[in-house]
Order: C-alpha cells, then sequence, then structure tokens
C-alpha cells in the first residue's frame, strides 16, 4: 500500500503541464534552430572617408550563410549581395530630400572545374577567386573605399544622413526557376539600416 | 429590392469577385514565373490571395455541408435529394481532378527525375573530371616550369631584371613575380598582353608557400578564358635577402578555356537545376495541391450550389403542395428559372390560382345556400303551417315551431328520435305519426289527406300533405310533411254557415208565424161560440197545439236570431269574482231545489277584466243551466264553479271552470259539442255551447270542454286580461256582421 499523498486527480492535473514543458523545450528549440539555419547579415559597422574630393565608404558585415545555402552555392547557385547606400539631408521640420542612391553587387559563386569560388563585382567587373566559402565571403562582407559622392555635392553646414543595410538573394541561372527559392526563404535576408550623420 | 435579393446580388458579387482574383492570382502566379524579379514582389501576394481563397472556400463549404447535415437530420425537405445530388456532383467533379492529380505529380516526378537522369549526371562528372585532368596536367607542367625558373634564379644570384625577363620568355608565362614572404614585390616581369601594375601575390598563395608547399590553380578571368597561377619558394640565400616567392602565371590555350567554360557552364547549370530537384517537384506539386484544392472545394461547392438551385423549385413546390393542402390557397412560388422547372412552378401557381377561385366561388356558393337556408329557417319558423322533415328511416330530421304549436308537443325538441316514438300515448302527435307512418309503410310517398284527431282539448282537424325529398342517386332521401291545423278554419265556415241558416230562419220563418198564430186565435175566436162542444174542443185543442207550436218556433227562430246576431259590445270593467257570485247566486235555490249542490271557489287575486258584462253574464248562464240540466234527475250531483289566474303562453289569463259530476259528454260528439245543434239533450236547441263559444271568442279568449277523469262534463274557459288582446278580438268580431247584413 502505497503511503504517498499524490492523487491520479493530481497526476492528471500536472501530466498536462508536463506536456507544456515539452511543447515549449520543443518550440524553443525549433525556434533557435529556425535562427541558426538562417541566412543573417548585418552591418558591424560603415564609416566614410573624404579622398580626393571624393567621399568612400568603407563598410563591414557580419555575415551568417547556413548550410543549406552553402550546399546550394556548392551546387551552382549564385549568392547575390547588395549594399545600398542612401545619403539624404537632415531638415527639421520638413521631409529629408535623397541626396544620393548607390548600390553595390556582388555575385559569390563556385567554379567546379577550377574549384575555386569567384566573387564578381557587379558594379567594376573585377572577378576575385577564393579557395575557400569563407575567404570569398570575407571578401563580399567587407567593402573599402567605396566611392559615394563627390564632395563639392554636400553643401557645406547641413547634416548630411548616411545609410548603409545589406541584402542577400540567392539567384538561380535561369530565373524561370528562381520563384523555387520561394520556398526555402531562409536563403534569402536584409539588414537593418545602419545610419550616421555627417556635416560637410 | 428586397433583403432576399440583396443579400443573393452581394453574395454574387463577393463569390464572382473572389473567383476572378483567384483566377487572376493564378494566371499571374504562371506569368511572373517567367520574371522573377515580379515574382518575388508579387508572390507572397498572388499565395496569399490563393490561401484566402482557400480558406474562404473551407469555410463556405463547412457552412453548406453542415448546414446540410442539419437539414439532413432535421428531415428537411429536399434534403436528401440535395445531399444525394452533392454527392452525384461531388464525385463526378472529384474522380476526373483527383485522377488529373495524380497522373499529374506522376508525370511531374518522372519528368523532373528524368531530367536529372543519373546517366547525365555520371557523363558530366566524367566530362568535369576529364576537363580537370587535362588542365590539372597542363598546370603540372608549368608548375615544374616555374620551380625550375626557381631554380636558375637562385643560380644565377637572385631576380635579377635580365635573366627574369628572359626566363619569361622561355617558359611562356604571362608574368613573372618575385615577392618577399610577405607580399612585397622584389621583381616582376610582364609580358605585353598583361596589365601594367601587376596584381599582388594573393595572401593565401604567400601562406601556402611560406608553408613550404607550391601552389597551382586553375583560375578563371572575369572576361573569361583561364590562366594557371603557380608559386614556390626562391631561396635568397645568393643575394642575401632570404626566402622569397616566385609566382608565376601562364596563359591556358583558347580553345581548351573554351571547351573547360562549356563542360564548366553545363555542370554547373545541371548542379543547379540538380539541387533545385526536390525543392522543385515540391514546388510543382505545392502548387498543384493548392490549385487542385482550390478546384476541388470550388467544384464540392459549385455542386452544392447547382444542388441547390436544382433543389430549390422542389422544396418550393413539396412546401407549396402541403400548404395547400393545408387549404392555404394564396400562397405563390418564386419563379427562378424559364425552364421545365419553371414551367411547373408556374403551372403550380395557375392550379392554387384556379383552386383559390374555385374556393371563392364555392364560398360565395356556399354563404348564398347558408343564407338561403337561414331565410327558409326563418320562414319556416314564423311560418303557421306545421313543416316536418324526415329521414328515409323515418326519423325526425327538422320540425319548426308551428309544428309543435300545432301538435301540442316539443316536436323541435325530437330531432333524431324516431318519428313513430316521439309525443305521449293517445297525444296529438302521436296520433299524427302513426297516421302518417302508416301511409307511408304502405308505401305512399306523396299525398295529401285531412286527418281528424281526437285529443284531450277536442277534435282536431289536420290537412297534412307528404312529399319525398329527392337524393342525387335518386333514392328516397326522406320525406318532408307539411300540415295545418284546419280545426278553426272548419269551425269558422260552419259557423257562417249556421249563422246564414240562422239569418234565413229568422227571415223565412219567424215572419208567418204571427199571421199563423192570428189566424188560429181568430179561427178559435169566430168558430168556437158556434161550434158544438165536441168540435169545439177540438177546434179549442187545434187552436192551443198552433199557437203554442208558434210560441216554441218563435223562441227557437230567437234563439237562432240571437246566435247570429252581430254582438254590440259594451265594454266595462267587470270584476269576475263578483259576477260570478251573482251569478251563481240566481241558480244556487233552483239548484238546491233539484238536490244538487253548487259550489263556487273563487281566486281572490284575480283582478277585474274588460268584458260586456251582459254577454259574460249570458255565458255564465249557459253554462249553468247546461250543468243544473245534466245533472237533473241525478242524486248527489255538484256543480264546481272556480276562477283562477292563469297564464297561456306569455299572456295573463283569468280561467273560469265550470264542473258537473254527470254524465258528460258523448266521447264521439266531444270535438263538436261547441258546434250548433249539437246536442243530447231532448229540448235542448244546440246553441248553448256553441253562443258560449261566441263569445268567449269574441273577448279573445279560449275555450275547451272535455270530461273528467272522475266523472262529468267540464269547460274552461280562458279570458285574457290584456285589454290590447281583447280589444283585437272585439274589433274583429265588429267588423264580421256587417256583410251578414248586407247579406240579410
Amino acid at each position: 500500500m502505497s503511503n504517498s499523498n499524490h492523487t491520479p486527480g493530481r497526476e492528471w492535473r500536472r501530466a498536462p503541464a508536463r506536456r507544456r514543458v515539452w511543447l515549449f523545450c520543443f518550440l524553443a528549440t525549433l525556434a533557435v534552430s529556425a535562427a541558426q539555419a538562417a541566412t543573417r547579415v548585418e552591418v558591424r559597422d560603415a564609416s566614410i572617408a573624404l579622398d580626393d574630393g571624393v567621399y568612400e565608404l568603407d563598410a563591414r558585415l557580419d555575415l551568417s550563410v547556413p548550410g543549406g545555402a552553402r550546399r546550394a552555392i556548392d551546387a551552382g547557385l549564385t549568392l547575390r549581395l547588395n549594399y545600398q547606400i542612401e545619403i539624404g539631408r537632415v531638415r527639421r521640420y520638413l521631409p529629408d530630400p535623397e541626396v544620393a542612391s548607390i548600390v553595390q553587387s556582388f555575385e559569390l559563386s563556385y567554379h567546379a572545374l577550377s574549384q575555386r569560388y569567384l566573387v564578381r563585382n557587379l558594379n567594376t567587373g573585377e572577378q576575385f577567386d577564393h579557395g575557400s566559402l569563407d575567404a570569398a565571403l570575407e571578401r563580399v562582407a567587407e567593402v573599402r573605399g567605396l566611392p559615394l559622392i563627390d564632395s563639392s555635392l554636400l553643401e557645406p553646414g547641413p547634416t548630411y544622413e548616411f545609410r548603409v543595410r545589406a541584402e542577400i538573394d540567392m539567384r538561380t541561372a535561369p530565373d524561370a526557376l528562381n520563384w523555387l527559392l520561394f520556398w526555402t526563404d531562409d536563403w534569402s535576408a536584409i539588414s537593418e539600416w545602419y545610419a550616421w550623420t555627417h556635416r560637410p | 429590392m428586397d433583403a432576399p435579393s440583396l443579400k443573393r446580388a452581394a453574395s454574387a458579387v463577393v463569390i464572382g469577385f473572389g473567383g476572378l482574383l483567384w483566377l487572376a492570382a493564378i494566371l499571374f502566379m504562371a506569368q511572373t514565373a517567367q520574371n522573377s524579379e515580379q515574382f518575388s514582389r508579387l508572390h507572397p501576394w498572388i499565395l496569399m490571395i490563393n490561401v484566402a481563397g482557400l480558406v474562404v472556400l473551407v469555410g463556405l463549404l463547412a457552412t453548406k455541408l453542415g448546414q446540410l447535415v442539419r437539414d439532413w437530420r432535421g428531415h428537411v425537405i429536399g434534403s436528401r435529394l440535395k445531399a444525394r445530388m452533392v454527392w452525384i456532383f461531388g464525385v463526378l467533379a472529384t474522380l476526373p481532378i483527383l485522377l488529373v492529380y495524380f497522373f499529374a505529380v506522376q508525370f511531374l516526378n518522372r519528368g523532373i527525375d528524368s531530367w536529372f537522369n543519373v546517366e547525365i549526371r555520371q557523363s558530366l562528372d566524367d566530362a568535369l573530371v576529364l576537363s580537370r585532368s587535362a588542365l590539372e596536367t597542363r598546370m603540372r607542367e608549368q608548375l615544374e616550369s616555374t620551380e625550375a625558373i626557381a631554380d636558375e634564379l637562385s643560380m644565377v644570384g637572385g631576380p635579377t631584371p635580365g635573366p627574369l625577363e628572359r626566363l619569361r620568355r622561355q617558359a611562356g608565362a604571362l608574368e613573372l613575380i618575385v615577392s618577399t614572404e610577405s607580399g612585397a614585390v622584389i621583381a616582376v616581369s610582364k609580358g605585353p598582353s598583361s596589365e601594367v601594375v601587376p596584381d599582388e601575390v594573393p595572401s593565401e598563395v604567400l601562406l601556402q608557400v611560406r608553408q613550404g608547399r607550391p601552389f597551382v590553380s586553375l583560375e578563371p578571368q572575369a572576361e573569361g578564358g583561364y590562366v594557371v597561377r603557380t608559386a614556390v619558394p626562391l631561396s635568397g640565400a645568393a643575394s642575401g635577402r632570404g626566402r622569397m616567392v616566385l609566382q608565376a602565371i601562364y596563359p591556358v590555350a583558347e580553345r581548351l578555356g573554351a571547351l573547360a567554360d562549356t563542360v564548366q557552364a553545363a555542370y554547373q547549370q545541371f548542379g543547379e537545376k540538380d539541387f533545385l530537384r526536390k525543392p522543385l517537384k515540391a514546388s510543382f506539386i505545392l502548387t498543384l495541391t493548392v490549385v487542385l484544392l482550390l478546384s476541388l472545394l470550388a467544384a464540392w461547392y459549385g455542386a452544392i450550389f447547382t444542388a441547390q438551385r436544382l433543389v430549390q423549385p422542389i422544396q418550393d413546390l413539396v412546401k407549396g403542395t402541403r400548404a395547400v393542402a393545408q387549404g392555404d390557397l394564396d400562397l405563390r412560388l418564386p419563379l427562378t428559372s424559364h425552364d421545365e422547372m419553371g414551367f411547373l412552378v408556374h403551372s403550380f401557381n395557375d392550379m392554387t390560382r384556379r383552386l383559390r377561385r374555385a374556393r371563392e366561388d364555392q364560398q360565395s356558393a356556399q354563404q348564398a345556400a347558408e343564407t338561403e337556408r337561414a331565410n327558409l329557417a326563418i320562414i319556416l319558423a314564423r311560418l303557421s303551417t306545421g313543416v316536418v322533415s324526415l329521414e328515409p328511416d323515418l326519423r325526425v330530421r327538422t320540425a319548426n315551431r308551428a309544428a309543435s304549436m300545432i301538435l301540442g308537443e316539443d316536436l323541435e325538441g325530437c330531432v333524431g328520435n324516431r318519428f313513430a316514438e316521439v309525443g305521449s300515448a293517445d297525444g296529438l302527435l302521436r296520433q299524427f305519426s302513426e297516421a302518417c307512418r302508416a301511409r307511408i309503410a304502405a308505401g305512399d310517398v306523396e299525398w295529401r289527406e285531412q286527418f281528424t284527431f281526437q285529443g284531450g282539448m277536442g277534435r282536431r282537424v289536420l290537412m297534412c300533405a307528404c312529399t319525398p325529398l329527392p337524393r342525387e342517386d335518386e333514392a328516397a332521401g326522406g320525406y318532408v310533411l307539411v300540415f295545418d291545423d284546419i280545426t278553426v278554419m272548419l269551425q269558422a265556415q260552419r259557423e257562417a254557415a249556421w249563422g246564414e241558416v240562422a239569418r234565413r230562419l229568422a227571415h223565412e220563418i219567424k215572419n208567418p208565424l204571427t199571421p199563423i198564430r192570428l189566424s188560429a186565435e181568430r179561427m178559435r175566436h169566430k168558430l168556437l161560440p158556434s161550434m158544438n162542444e165536441k168540435d169545439a174542443q177540438l177546434l179549442d185543442r187545434g187552436t192551443e197545439t198552433i199557437v203554442q207550436q208558434v210560441e216554441a218556433m218563435k223562441e227557437m227562430v230567437n234563439a237562432f236570431s240571437e246566435y247570429a246576431r252581430a254582438p254590440r259590445f259594451e265594454m266595462a270593467r267587470v270584476n269576475l269574482n263578483q259576477l260570478l257570485t251573482e251569478v251563481t247566486d240566481l241558480y244556487r235555490a233552483q239548484a238546491t231545489g233539484r238536490g244538487v249542490a253548487l259550489k263556487v271557489s273563487l281566486d281572490p287575486s284575480l283582478s277585474s277584466v274588460s268584458a260586456d258584462p251582459g254577454r259574460l253574464r249570458q255565458l255564465l248562464h249557459n253554462l249553468l243551466t247546461n250543468a243544473v240540466e245534466a245533472l237533473e234527475g241525478q242524486p248527489g250531483g255538484e256543480i264546481s264553479v272556480t276562477t283562477r289566474l292563469g297564464a297561456r303562453g306569455a299572456e295573463e289569463v283569468a280561467e273560469i271552470t265550470v264542473e258537473d259530476n254527470g254524465p258528460g259528454f258523448q266521447r264521439e260528439l266531444i270535438g263538436q259539442v261547441f258546434d250548433p245543434y249539437v246536442t243530447t239533450k231532448a229540448r235542448g236547441t244546440g246553441l248553448g255551447l256553441a253562443i258560449v263559444r261566441k263569445i268567449v271568442e269574441e273577448h279573445g279568449g279560449h275555450v275547451e270542454a272535455d270530461n273528467r277523469a272522475q266523472g262529468g262534463a267540464r269547460v274552461r274557459i280562458e279570458l285574457p286580461l290584456n285589454e290590447s288582446m281583447q280589444g283585437q278580438a272585439v274589433q274583429r268580431d265588429a267588423r264580421r256582421p256587417e256583410p251578414r247584413r248586407e247579406r240579410a
């Protein structure tokens, strides 16, 4: 005979609570896995420098490309990384007018014959090859001395806001099949705007 | 527009808009698949529209199916037919869709799998390996060439420009760069096709060479083609610079590069598609499934909608039929279509309209018949003629009030009883029913006959006619008896006849009586003294007899004259009790002398009546004379005179009853005792009771004569206390003598 004072009714009440804990853990694991599995991109830092009358951008990204996307690149899909840069004049009471807008695009693909990862600057046509995907990602995650705007276009006195964000998109060679990637949405990502002001 | 029409119109608009949106989404999805930029922008919306359509359809379908199940369970009219039609339509729509879906999925799987056939994959892999092997042989040779250059440079004492340029040309390299292990360029030799500013030695090259391993790689060029990059360590001991790195870049033959590009492009595209095979299949199947589900749900919803549209007129017809069965003929079914079902609904509406018109006509006819019947009932009720209708089995069907009054019993309360059993035994009603029943039982269904019955109130003469009532099957539908009490009429006719006789007697007989008497007296006066005693005695007896008979005839003629004389009323308030007392006092001595006891019992509550006291006195004289004469010679004779305040219907009457314990009326004459010249006395004129009845009727009263149960005669007189009744009778009788006098 058991001298335990717990009753079947109490057990019955405990069972759903236990199930709820397990369910919470399962959902949390799923959420963490999903967060880890998804492609992430953030602007770690960005700044401008005046060089020979031209404002140039230095920016660095934190890139996280999951295994699925890596396998997709190795299989032949192309990863596109766009730097979207906007320059606007800051006004107190009126809407801020946009002064300039630049998009710097890179494509990263795998060359199976040479077993090299190719990084192609779509704006300049330059191409770099790397022996590993990480080296190639490292290459596209950093921009140095990207010319933005001539200093003469920015009036001295007013404050200007510079904003940078990055967008990753997985593309296929035939665009007709690109819509399939909709179903694997973890391959696309877009960062928050990284903004700072500058007064010439 | 009414609310249901608005609801239907709104539903049609919403469904139509949703359907168009969904169709547009499907078509747009197919079109945007060719344009990736548009597709990526619009695809979420397209998918959302499809999913929303799916959810809406599921909701609508669930609602409709739930309603259908509720109708089925509730045994709603038409629910079973609707469910059967939905099932048939749904199955007919589902089977082809499922078949198409099955074969489409099979086709997709097999088709896509066939694109990525293993043999193709293997061929591409082999081509890639082959290409790579061909290039690697070239790369190895060029690495060896670079190592030879490095050895020679070590021997000549370092990377001086002269030997470097010579060695580059000998090796056929595009570019030779000597750098430190950290990447600083020491010497460069470039061919004419190379860039003016040489690239830095990549860090990964430096890293590998620092580790003591030569570096060689095939590098695709942005503008197309390939180069082979090689790097080897270079000893700097001879020049005193330490370890260095020699990088050499060799061109790849254009033809070989083009072939390699072809293989690379094919391999990349195949790899890309092979990688996308599963998502491709999943996407196709998912899209197909979404479209199929939408189509399937739309088909089921369409099946329910169509079944509803088809069943609705049938439901309306069933409801209409039930309404008509319950008598509601005002129902009009909505005409929803102009096909055969619409024709049926139109016919139903036409039928109900005709039925309603027929019912209205019937109601009008019935109302007219009811009115006629009510009028007939009123006429029958007011009719003085008795009307009795009998069932074929001789049960009383109807009887009017006059029948009850004539027959003296409540015949209206005997409806449904057998005609032979109605009324009291020996009553007038029973005699009447037996007489009629005997005629009908004899097979005589249409006849007219005068019946004479003996009732407690005297002789009654009824004129009766019988007619069979027709029926639809022409069998006897019963009988109707129409009868009238003609006793009074016959009495009046007799009275009129006797009055005429009396007047003629008075006129024709009375006039010669006086000359006869005078002639007899004169003959006696003239001849008697001259005649012998014997003749004188004869003449005296003869003339005496003549005179006596003439006197007797004169009295008789006077009596006739009195009977026929026109009444001259002198109406006054008469205390009936006092009048009776006076008259009976006159007869008390006479009666006592004859051994007859005269008892008088008067009701003190009896008020005075309006009457001619002289006529009333004569009436009493006649009655008392008759009673005294009836008791003549009978020991223990007794005459009783009684007054009482009574009622006849709603009228108050004064009752005078004169009874004796004599022999009474002869039974066969009891109905004629008030007729003139009906008497059982040897010396009576037979006018006593006739005059009594005449006086009573002149006063608006009623007289009856019958025999007492214990023996003796009884005459009962009712005189109305209401002056108006008397007045009417007096006026009626006052008008009567005028033509008599004219005729006289």
